[in-house]
Order: C-alpha cells, then structure tokens, then sequence
C-alpha cells in the first residue's frame, strides 16, 4: 500500500476514535441512578479540590493514611459481601470498591505518590475513573458485614461512605436522594415526602378512627405538640403514607404505657439521607430535628421502626451536636422492650399464631445495638418464631441499605442482586410473617418478595404488636380481617 | 570473595543494617499512626479511645474462629498455622537464640530442634498453599499486588533453606551456600517490614483502633468544606 493511502486510511481509523472518546467524556454519564446535571469540565480538578477540602476539615486523612499502609488483599471480605455473591465481578470486592478512591489518595496526598508520579508513568485521575468510583459506591449497599470479616480491620463502608461525599459535592449523587433532603432542609414541609402539617393531621385523625375500631372508646390519640413530653416522636414520615399499622401500633404501645409522647409539626421527620451521601447534610439534618426536641422541651428523641434514622440520630447526635444540647436517643422497640421487660406494657402470649421470622436492620443490628429487644416481644407473642440464618450482627442485608431503596430505577439490581441472598434467606424459613422494623429494609423486602414471587407478608414489629397489645383496663384488641 | 566472607558479611553488618532499618521503620510507623489518632480525637466532640471494642476485634482475628464466613474457615486456619510458625521459629530457634548470645549476651529459652523442624515445614507447606491460593482463581489474582506474590516467596525460600542448612542429608547444595541465601532473605524480610503489608504485624490493634475512631466524625466540617470550595450558602 502507498505511504500516502496509509497514512489516509490511519487518519480515517483514528479521527472517529478520538471524536467518539471526546464525545463520550462531554456526555452527562449514564450511572445506573439518575443525577440531576452537573458540571462536565474538568472533572479531575474539581473531585481533588473538593478531597482536599474534604481531608483539611475532616478526620477521614488519617484513616486513609492508616488503611493506604495496611491492605492485606487477602479475599475474606469477598465471603461477606451480598453484592459480590451473587455478582462475582471484581469490582463489588469490597477491598477493590475502596482501593478506587485510596489509590487518589495515595497519587495526589502522599508523598511517595507525588514522587512516583515525577518518575513513572504512574495512575493519573481521569473522568472514568470518576465514573467507575461513582458507579461503584452506589453498588454498595453499606451493610457493613465487610467491616467485620476484614482481617486487618479495614472499614469500608467508612471509605464509600467518603467517597460518596466527595462525589455528591461535584455534584454526583442519586436525584432521588438528593431531591428529598432538598425537601426537608428547604421545603416548605420540612420532610422528605412533602406531607404538610394539614394533611399529616387528617392521616392520625384517620388513623385514630382506625384504632377506636381495634380498641372501642379507648380514645388513643396522636398528641401534637405537646410541651415539655418525654419523647419527641420522629418516624420515617413515609410510614404516614405507606405504614399505617405500624403507627397504629406505636399509637397503641405509648398509649398502653402511659408514656408522654408528641409529635412536633415543626419537624416530624426521622429520615436522615445525610448518612448515606454527604457528612454536611446529616449534620444540618440532625441539627434541625434536635432543634425542634428544644422547641417543644422534650427530652429525648423517641425514632420509629427505621433503621437508619436510629442510626443517624444516634451517632449524629454524638457526632455533630455540642453535648450541653444532646438529648438521648431511644429506638421505639427499645422503649417497648423496657417497658414489657419492666411488666408496663402487656402483651397477649401466642396472639400470632403464623410462623413469623424477622430480618434484622443492618444500621441497628451490625453493632450489636438492637437485636434482642424485638426478638423477646416477638417470642412472647408469636407461638412460632423461626429466624434466618444467619441473623444478629451477621444479618445480610436486605439489599436496600445505604440509601438505594429510594432509587427506584435500581429495583431490579436491588431485587435481584443485592436482595438474591435475602430472597433465599426468607424463603428458607418458610414464614408467613417477615417482621422487620425499619422503613427503608420494608420496601426493600416487599419488592424483594413481589419479584421473587415470594408467598411471605412482609410486616413491621408494631404491626404485630396491635394485634397483642392489651391497654391498662384489661381491654383487648379486636383483630381486624387482613385485606389481601 | 569467598562465600565464607559473604556469609559473615551478611550474618554481620547487612544483619544488624536490616534490624536497624526494621524497628526505626517501625517506630516511625509508630509515631506516625500516633499522631493520626491524635489528630483523629483532636477534632471530634468524642474523646474518649474504645480500647475495650479494639482490644476485642484484634483478639478476634487473632485467634479467628467467631464470626469467619463459612467458606474461608480452611483458608482462615491455613493462615493463622503460618503466622505462628513464622513468628515461633525465628524467635525461639535454638540457633538464632546463640547468635544473639553470641553478638549481644541476650539469651532466652529455645524451643525443641524437632518441633522447630515440624513448624518449619509447616510454615513451608502452608506458605505455598497460601501463595497457591492467591495465583490460582481469578477472584484473587484481581486483587493481588506485586507484594501479594513476592513476600510468601521470600518468606518461604527463608524456611526452605533454613531447612536445608540444618539437615545437611537433604541438602543438595553446599552449606555456606543454602545459609547465605538464607541470611539474605531473612534480612530481606526485615527490611521489608516497615514499608510493606508486614507492617500489619504492629499495626494490627493500630488499624482496629482508626477504623472505630474514623467514625467520630468532626462536627461542622460540612460547613467548612462548603466555605472552601466557594459553595457556602448554595442550596441542596
């Protein structure tokens, strides 16, 4: 062939490569969660401006430094990851997930990096890497198990949990998530789902009528704001669209136990999305429903069935709240275990007469914080209960955590990837109730037995507990038919 | 040179330049890691160090038998049986007590020569079937590094020929020979302690301690970072 012609046909061959790859890179990515648009140019800049600001104002240095030094590689995290079980693809190892971001680390923070880069041709930060990075926390569904079977004590989820943020603050982060707290900072409503204080009115009214019929002239009520309560009431305010009989039953329990609760319509909204993609929103997040516990002159902060708004609360009131201002914590099933632990709060022994098992939240149950609070009630009053194994701190997850539960155009990965193993899990225990007491995780499990085909009913501990629940005259519930 | 001076120069100088390297290296992982949970506690409203949890978690892997996925129990066994082969013998050889004896006047008790044997076949044994695993499924060929490959190498040609110096019948080489490959692997291995994955032998409860710490976390921070990159008062 004539040099000339070559060189033609080289040109042909090269010219659309390199306008696809441009091409390609000016795209807004396509994540497998949506995003709302963000700045294309200069990506690289931007994702090591904001980790640095990140490194300066924060304590996640050090832990990099610590875990760039130590990483055995030695596979155990891969046997405990939901993800990577059902997957098998290298990139869900959750030892390779966190060598994405601490491989920026190690190039652009550290001194051998830095000379490394002077002398070979050594990793430089490119916008796949960016998008692999992004693809790949938003995989993890940080239930944590990997942070407890790694040998060397390496906590991944805390690495994800970074990389997430120092994503979100160029502005890749899931809408779903990022739309919600838009809502509750700066709404009009202040929570999440956009309910206002009228319509949140008319659903505990109705939901009042509801349990006149389960407890007849009993008068439970929902208090709102109520001054100078022992607990100030913040549920995951979806359960006030989707949950009805869970807050029925927390309706129930603190009427039953006399206990003085209310709900602030200031802020009625346990959610704290903050937890799972950025430090700076879980802080104003926590910092405004603290603010309405003082408002009212509560004194502790009283969190529904919900997982992470537990955890949230918990260790953000540790994290980011002066401790003149703190106000404890207390999970509702914690509150509904010391008080029938303490004979305040009776329960009917065997009311349910299905097989029941439950799933364990992985932000409540992973440390060991509430495991058999629930277990004791449910064992009083179930005259089956089964569990999953494994359950406790070894729970798996139900495929929904870190806040992609919310990202509906995830279902089929959440269902049938992350939620495979629960799927299985459930099936084996051949229940008919799969109580579990957190509002992301119920979602999450209903999805999971709709694209399994399951035959279980997915249920809150609450739920089942207005079914038990005998208020101080000795009155009973009447049980209501289960609609199908 | 003979091998004779090679072998006294390696058992010599290089010995105590390996030693040398090996705990200044550590001491500076040491003060390093020590300044980071400083500055870890420094900022968080939380001072208080969980040293009950740590201590806890690294006994656990210490002696993993709670809380090991089912499938990586041999794997978990296999490795533990090589640590503390690898940690036994070097310290309580009857040999190497002597030449500290020797150069320093340090002595403690040594361990029986046919037990020492056992656990350095042992060591050799499951040292291959670590390396062995690692180079045998694509799942941990995708995570290894050059490290992952080399230091059970290294590792285990310092048993091998250790072996083979102190059973001369089995032997197919010259002694001077089979101790100076030893001497220098072992003192390779020291070298390497600081700047490798080694390190993990003193950073272990190190590492437990920075991840329960890494938590704790610094409050307006968000604030802060915001305020750096120009984006304070935006919305969400």
């Amino acid at each position: 062939m004539p040099t000339d012609v070559r060189s033609a046909v080289q040109e042909q061959d090269v010219e659309p490569t390199v306008k696809r790859v441009q091409r390609r890179v000016d795209q807004q990515p396509n994540y497998s969660f949506y995003v709302e648009p963000f700045k294309l140019e200069e990506r690289p800049r931007r994702f090591l401006e904001a980790f640095a600001a990140i490194l300066k104002q924060s304590n996640y240095g050090p832990v990099l430094d610590t875990y760039c030094r130590v990483g055995a590689k030695c596979s155990v995290c891969t046997a405990s990851c939901p993800v990577y079980q059902v997957t098998h693809d290298p990139r869900d190892i959750p030892c390779n997930r966190s060598e994405l971001l601490l491989k920026v680390y190690r190039r652009y923070f550290t001194l051998a990096g830095n000379l490394k880069s002077r002398l070979f041709d050594y990793f430089r930060l490119t916008n796949e890497h960016i998008n692999e990075l992004a693809e790949s926390v938003w995989r993890c569904t940080a239930c944590k198990r990997c942070r407890y079977s790694c040998p060397m004590g390496i906590d991944h989820a805390l690495v994800t949990h970074l990389a997430r943020w120092i994503l979100a603050e160029m502005g890749i982060a899931p809408k779903a998530l990022v739309v919600s707290v838009r809502q509750q900072l700066e709404g009009e409503t202040h929570n999440t789902s956009g309910i206002p204080v009228p319509a949140l009115k008319d659903t505990c009214e109705f939901l009042e009528e509801e349990l006149e019929e389960v407890y007849p002239g009993a008068g439970i009520s929902f208090p709102f704001d109520v001054e100078g309560c022992e607990y100030v009431f913040f549920p995951a305010v979806s359960d006030y669209l989707l949950e009805a009989d869970t807050l029925m039953g927390n309706a129930a329990m603190l009427h039953a136990t006399s206990t003085s609760w209310t709900i602030g319509t200031g802020n009625f909204d346990g959610i704290d999305y903050g937890l799972f993609y950025s430090d700076a929103m879980w802080e104003r997040i926590i910092k405004a429903q603290v603010a309405e516990v003082h408002r009212l002159g509560g004194k502790s902060m009283l969190i529904g069935e919900c997982g992470h708004a537990s955890r949230s609360a918990k260790e953000g009131m540790a994290y980011f709240i002066p401790p003149e201002d703190r106000v404890p914590v207390v999970n509702i099933m914690e509150l509904a275990y010391e008080k029938f632990r303490a004979g305040q709060l009776i329960l009917i022994p065997d009311a349910i007469e299905e097989r029941t098992t439950y799933h364990d939240p992985c932000n409540i149950a992973r440390k060991g914080w509430i495991i058999e609070q629930p277990r004791a009630i449910l064992r009083h009053i179930c005259r089956d209960f089964v569990e999953m194994e494994p359950h406790g701190c070894d729970n798996y997850c139900c495929g929904g955590g870190g806040g992609t539960v919310s990202i509906d155009e995830m279902r089929e990965f959440r269902t049938m990837v992350g939620g495979k193993t629960k799927a299985e899990q459930i099936k084996a225990t051949g229940a008919h109730y799969v109580v579990t007491p957190c509002a992301n995780c119920k979602k999450q499990i209903d999805e999971v037995i709709k694209d399994h085909g399951l035959p279980q009913v997915r249920t809150g501990l609450h739920d089942l507990m207005l079914k038990a629940i005998v208020l101080p005259n000795g009155q009973e519930p009447i049980v209501q038919e289960e609609e199908e | 040179m003979p091998v004779e001076q090679w072998l006294e120069w390696t058992r010599g100088p290089l010995f105590r330049f390996a030693l040398a390297v090996m705990v200044l290296g550590l001491i500076r992982l040491v003060v390093l890691n020590g300044i980071n949970l400083i500055s870890l506690v420094r900022h968080s409203y939380d001072k208080k160090m969980p040293v009950g949890v740590v201590a806890r978690d690294t006994l656990r892997w210490l002696f993993p038998f709670t809380r090991v996925p089912a499938s990586q129990r041999l794997f978990t066994l296999v490795s533990v049986a090589f640590h503390l082969c690898i940690i036994i013998v070097p310290i309580f050889l009857a040999g190497h007590i002597l030449l500290w004896q020797r150069g320093l006047g340090l002595s403690w008790p040594a361990m029986y020569q046919t037990l020492a044997d056992y656990m350095t076949l042992f060591a050799i044994a499951t040292g291959l079937l670590l390396f062995g695993k690692r180079v045998s499924t694509h799942l941990t060929r995708s995570l290894s590094r050059v490290q992952d490959y080399l230091l059970p190498l290294i590792i285990v040609t310092t048993f091998v020929s250790g072996y083979l110096a102190v059973h001369p019948a089995v032997n197919p080489v010259g002694y001077d020979a089979t101790m100076l490959v030893h001497v220098l692997t072992g003192d390779l291995v020291l070298i390497l302690i600081p700047f490798s994955k080694l390190s993990h032998m003193l950073l272990l409860p190190i590492n437990h301690l920075v991840s329960e710490l890494g938590w704790h976390l610094v409050p307006e921070a968000g604030t802060r970072v915001a305020l750096a990159l120009g984006k304070e008062g935006e919305p969400v």
